[in-house]
């Protein structure tokens, strides 16, 4: 068994406009005290396509870690939206939290992100160009732990939900 | 539902006669599953269907204090344990309240199905096997605040929190049962991979014994309630008893079974609380299914419970012996005892027997719509839960007057005392702390429960402490409140490389009160609780009665005394402490060393300066260091004893056994830091005057610092290769070469004789430093103080001789051989009579002030005055002995027969032989082949010394017959020659 496993990871303020920074609460445990420090990430991912499109959000060290259950706040703020390419821009992607330690990944966590026009004018005739200050608020939903091995479960978890 | 008696669905069933342990009971009480218990009962059966979230459920098991019950089986997309509260099972008003909690925890790790779930009699632990060939062991752990299960919200809150303490991996395929031994001494697991696996329950992940003889997927386990055995249910048609003094098998059971297919996914079998008797899953008897019953008794299969249509899939004894109810106006005429017992089927069936009656209690048929997966009694004895592959769980309630009056566990363990005696598996504990001691494992226990209440008070203060420290940091908030403020608190730095760094808030410090903690590491405790064996060489908490004890003492006595000047004590003082095998010097030492072996070899090595100490002396300044044999601190004694099981089958003079043991020693090195290491291949060179400074190195050595031999003769170093002429008529040379070739990490080396053209070799394992020869007989000295001695054409003569020091000089004349050894020792041997001429015969006297120059060469005739000396001439037999055991030229034949005799015994049977001859196959031919010649030649030559003339055939056989087989054409007439000589003149001793 893992020697940390994620407990919980709470959404906050969800859901919220599309600029707005994430901010997520994860507790975790952690079976015995960890020599070096936590790295989590959210990673913000662009287009279901490709991975080139994936932004780190944000990147944090988390420690000292003594052996027991843990809580943090992680705040990132808004993906770059001129790096999303522009087909993908509204509609369903994903939002992932992982942790690395020592390199190695070894928790990802996943939360749809539903993009879409409150405004039903503009759901039905979508700017070609998108418009992001009209998108949101932006819910984040059904979140789901993962394993290793990553992109094309990623993927047909999209397609799925799609 | 419908539910009838047995008999009158199934009127053609032959029932056979069941005596159980009731004679007198009541013929009126064979038909039980009267109208009025059907209905009185309904009320009391419940389903549970809709409670369950997984499916389907694979095994269900009641928490020894009756308040929860687990469930495994299968999860959406994992394995899953489910820890369920049974009052809302057993009461309908606690069912009603939305305050009670129905489930207590969900776990989730396993990565695939769960098959099995077991509490320990304790109720501490919760082990669970499953198809990810996992075993988890759950330790309750004690948090602040409820968890969630992840991804639920939050809306599913664990009311317990059950964390996963130890995964026992060793399974190659499915879990498919687990056992908890009586007192958790042990706990053992089945799987697909056709092996049970016994843990040691007190030191996870600790391996004490893997059973393998099955041939089909081991699906059933149980143990004797008594700990002697273990049985074992597998889809080969078998059932197996397996001790628990050895982890041998005692009896297979294949009769009753063969008739079976292997359709059921679990043969859950049970044994009887008495102990008397062994119910199996799925049997035949006439092409119907049946729960065979085998007796303890010579494991008689006589009686089984008929009427299941399709295969039992499980069989649950009740932890209760009943007695019959005490009716109100009826004679109060003692009854006896009964079991009672449920048995489960594919069939869906339930039915519930006391073994005081001829038919069933009760019949339920069609209970679930699949089969029945296992079944778990509460503690009490009156109610029972089913679960099913279906995914429902069922609980049936009786009454007392249904099943009897249970006996009390004082009765329980008086039944079983009168039955096997006292022991500590059968004892409860109130009885346990105020029992005569009788047995070392009940002292044990004793002292394991002493020291764990400690354990526990110590626990729970760290606990208060733990708690308090806690709410120092969560300043009496509420989980809530914390949330809210988590930000606002939240300590964020930044990292030299200008990285964010964020403290996380501690909510719940751990409980780390488990296995690897406070209650591992203060008791050394081997596992053999409630078994008989190992004691030996387990625990040495209880040295007085441990039998490694006074072969340790035995050890170290003669080093107490002054080193006489017997050659014998000299030996024993004076033996280069690098070779293990000098334990063996003695006759007290034939016996492994056990426990106390390793310790003193890696002290001995470790220690510069105290070369020619012993072991013995070397036990003694442990045992000083320790001050009293007792107080051993239980750290060391683990190490050494958890070591010494490893090494007992090894202990004999075998490289590889020292080289296993070099390596142990290495690692155990690595854990003491600040010894210095020294290269013990080099020690037998460095031998050297054995000086009082560097003694008192060694703490408490100068209770020994008599002046030990304080001699030492130059002796030959190794070389690559070497030639020496014999003689030239007839013309006859030795050729020596070191370390020709390695086989397998043993470096070879080769010996070859050219005598008139015809030339013959061999190989030795370890390096050959001199050589010498006549026109009789050709003897070469090892590094490893091996005296090898082959006649002129290649025989072996004797089997290695074990120096008591490195060689010096070595020198033949016709069928005499001499050997002087570095401490001044001087040996000869007439090896055509198989006698010591000389034995040992210290030089001392002569030599003592004649130190750096070279003692003079003796010639023969200086060896007559020897032999005046002599005080005795003992057979070269005894001193051999050692070495007939010698594993390193033991690079075995392919064909190594199985021959029992005198020099199996002492070989310990070639276990490794297996190993050995595999590697084998990747050297060239003619190394294998001259390397079976060598072993076989050893081995021939062993037998003769131990007069097994039964061996002596087998083996003699079995070189000539390789001979013949390898068309060992130029070297064998002269050797057959030899053969046939040695045969008609020494016709072996004792031969039929």
């Amino acid at each position: 068994m893992a020697k940390v496993s994620v407990l919980n990871v709470a959404v906050l303020e969800n859901p919220s406009p599309f600029h707005s920074p994430f901010r997520f609460e994860i507790s975790f445990e952690c079976n015995e005290a960890l020599a070096d420090d936590l790295e989590w990430k959210i990673i913000y991912v662009g287009s279901a396509e490709s991975e080139e499109f994936d932004q780190i959000l944000d990147s944090v060290l988390v420690g000292p870690v003594p052996a027991g259950r843990h809580m943090f706040i992680f705040q990132a703020d808004a993906p770059n939206p001129s790096l999303i390419p522009e087909t993908d821009a509204v509609g369903v992607t994903v939002v992932l939290i992982t942790c690395t330690y020592h390199g190695q990944e070894f928790i990802r966590v996943g939360y749809y992100v539903n993009n879409e026009y409150p405004n039903p004018e503009l759901r039905e005739n979508p700017p070609l160009k998108p418009d992001f200050s009209q998108v949101g608020p932006v819910s984040l939903c059904s979140s789901w732990p993962w394993g290793r091995g990553l992109g094309a479960q990623l993927r047909g978890r999209i397609d799925r939900a799609c | 539902m419908r539910m009838s008696e047995l008999s009158t669905s199934r009127g053609n069933v032959r029932f056979r006669e069941y005596p159980g342990l009731c004679f007198l009971h009541d013929l009126r009480g064979h038909i039980r599953c009267s109208v009025e218990h059907v209905i009185g009962w309904e009320g009391e059966l419940h389903r549970l269907t809709p409670l369950w979230l997984c499916k389907p459920i694979f095994s269900v098991d009641i928490h020894p204090d009756g308040t929860k019950f687990a469930t495994g089986g299968q999860g959406q997309d994992s394995g899953k344990v489910v820890i369920w509260n049974m009052s809302p099972v057993l009461q309908e008003d606690d069912e009603k309240d939305e305050n009670i909690p129905k489930m207590l925890c969900q776990m989730d790790n396993h990565l695939a199905c769960v098959n099995c779930v077991r509490w320990s009699n304790s109720g501490m632990y919760l082990a669970s096997g499953g198809d990810d060939k996992l075993i988890m062991v759950w330790k309750r752990a004690t948090y602040i605040g409820p968890s969630t299960v992840f991804g639920s919200s939050g809306k599913l809150a664990n009311v317990e929190q059950w964390r996963c303490v130890s995964i026992l991996r060793s399974h190659s395929g499915d879990v498919m049962d687990v056992a908890w031994s009586p007192h958790d001494a042990w706990l053992a697991s089945c799987s697909v991979d056709n092996t049970v696996v016994i843990w040691n329950a007190v030191k996870f992940p600790e391996i004490l014994a893997t059973l393998r003889g099955h041939s089909g997927l081991v699906k059933g386990l149980t143990w004797d309630p008594v700990g002697k055995y273990i049985a074992s249910q597998a889809d080969d048609r078998s059932l197996k008893v397996w001790r628990t003094l050895d982890w041998q098998l005692e009896t297979s059971i294949t009769k009753p079974f063969d008739e079976c297919g292997g359709t059921t996914h679990v043969l859950r079998l049970s044994w009887s609380p008495d102990g008397h008797y062994l119910v199996s899953a799925h049997a035949m008897n006439n092409s119907g299914p049946t729960a065979q019953i085998i007796e303890r008794e010579g494991w008689k299969t006589n009686m089984d419970f008929v009427g299941h249509r399709k295969a039992v899939t499980v069989v649950k004894f009740n932890p209760k012996i009943f007695k019959k109810k005490q009716k109100n106006g009826s004679s109060a005429k003692p009854s006896c005892p009964y079991c009672c017992c449920a048995v489960g089927s594919k069939d869906r069936s339930l039915s519930v027997w006391l073994t005081c009656l001829k038919r069933p209690l009760v019949v339920i048929h069609e209970l679930f719509d699949k089969s029945i997966m296992d079944i778990s009694w509460t503690l009490n004895g009156l109610g029972i839960l089913v679960c099913s592959m279906d995914g429902s769980v069922a609980f049936l309630d009786f009454s007392q007057d249904e099943l009897g009056d249970p006996l009390s566990e004082e009765e329980k363990s008086r039944i079983h005392q009168s039955t096997y005696g006292k022991s500590l598996a059968i004892m409860t504990e109130a009885q346990l702390s105020t029992a005569v001691i009788e047995n070392p494992e009940m002292l044990k226990y004793q002292r394991r429960q002493q020291q764990q209440q400690l354990d526990q008070k110590s626990a729970s203060a760290r606990e208060t402490s733990s708690a308090a420290s806690v709410a120092g940091v969560v300043n009496g908030e509420s989980l809530e409140d914390i949330r809210k403020n988590l930000l606002k608190k939240q300590v964020e730095t930044r990292t030299a490389d200008g990285r964010r760094r964020i403290t996380p808030l501690c909510i719940a410090q751990l409980d780390t009160g488990d296995f690897s903690t406070a209650f591992f590491n203060s008791i050394p405790l081997s596992g053999s609780l409630a078994g008989t064996m190992l004691s030996s060489h387990s625990n040495p908490q209880l040295l007085p009665l441990d039998s490694s004890t006074p072969n340790s003492f035995g050890a170290s006595k003669p080093s107490t005394e002054p080193v006489a000047t017997t050659g014998a004590s000299v030996n024993a003082t004076s033996t280069p402490a690098a070779s293990s095998p000098s334990v063996l010097t003695t006759p007290s030492k034939i016996e492994p060393m056990k426990a106390f072996d390793s310790r003193f070899t890696e002290r001995s090595k470790a220690t510069p300066g105290s070369y020619g100490v012993g072991h013995g002396c070397l036990c003694l300044c442990r045992l000083k260091e320790q001050n009293l044999v007792k107080e051993l601190r239980p750290r060391d004694l683990l190490e050494s004893s958890s070591d010494s099981d490893e090494k007992v089958p090894v202990a004999k003079p075998s490289s590889l056994s020292k080289r296993k043991l070099e390596l142990e020693v290495e690692t155990v090195e690595k854990k003491k830091k600040g010894r210095p290491r020294k290269d013990s291949r080099l020690m037998p060179m460095s031998l050297s005057v054995q000086s009082p400074a560097a003694l008192t190195a060694e703490k408490d050595a100068v209770c020994l610092s008599v002046p030990a031999p304080a001699l030492k003769l130059p002796m030959p170093g190794p070389q690559r290769a070497f030639t020496l002429q014999v003689s030239s008529d007839p013309s006859m040379y030795i050729e020596v070469e070191n370390e020709v070739t390695a086989v397998g990490g043993v470096k070879l080396s080769r010996l070859k004789c050219n005598r008139e053209g015809k030339e013959w070799e061999t190989v030795l394992t370890s390096r050959i430093l001199t050589a010498a020869g006549s026109c009789d007989v050709v003897c070469v000295a090892c590094e490893k103080r091996m005296l090898s001695v082959f006649s002129a054409c290649g025989r072996r003569l004797l089997p290695p001789i074990l120096l008591p020091s490195p060689i010096s000089t070595l020198h033949c004349t016709g069928s005499y051989v001499m050997a002087l050894t570095a401490a001044a020792t001087l040996s000869v041997w007439d090896v055509h009579r198989q006698v010591v001429v000389v034995k040992e015969e210290s030089l001392h006297s002569i030599l003592a002030g004649n130190l750096s120059s070279r003692p003079p060469l003796f010639p023969w005739g200086g060896d007559r005055a020897c032999q005046g000396r002599a005080a005795w001439v003992s057979d070269v037999k005894q001193d051999s002995l050692a070495q007939c055991a010698d594993f390193r030229s033991s690079l075995p034949p392919q064909d190594a027969m199985l021959c029992s005799g005198p020099l199996a015994i002492v070989q310990g049977r070639a276990s490794t032989s297996g190993r050995q001859a595999a590697r084998l196959f990747s050297v060239p031919h003619v190394v294998q082949q001259e390397t079976t010649l060598a072993y076989l030649e050893n081995q021939v030559a062993a037998a003769l010394t131990l007069q097994s003339s039964h061996e002596y055939r087998h083996w003699l056989l079995l070189y000539a017959r390789y001979l013949v087989n390898e068309g060992e054409v130029s070297a064998g007439p002269s050797i057959f020659l030899g053969l046939t000589q040695f045969l008609s003149q020494h016709d072996p001793p004792e031969s039929p």
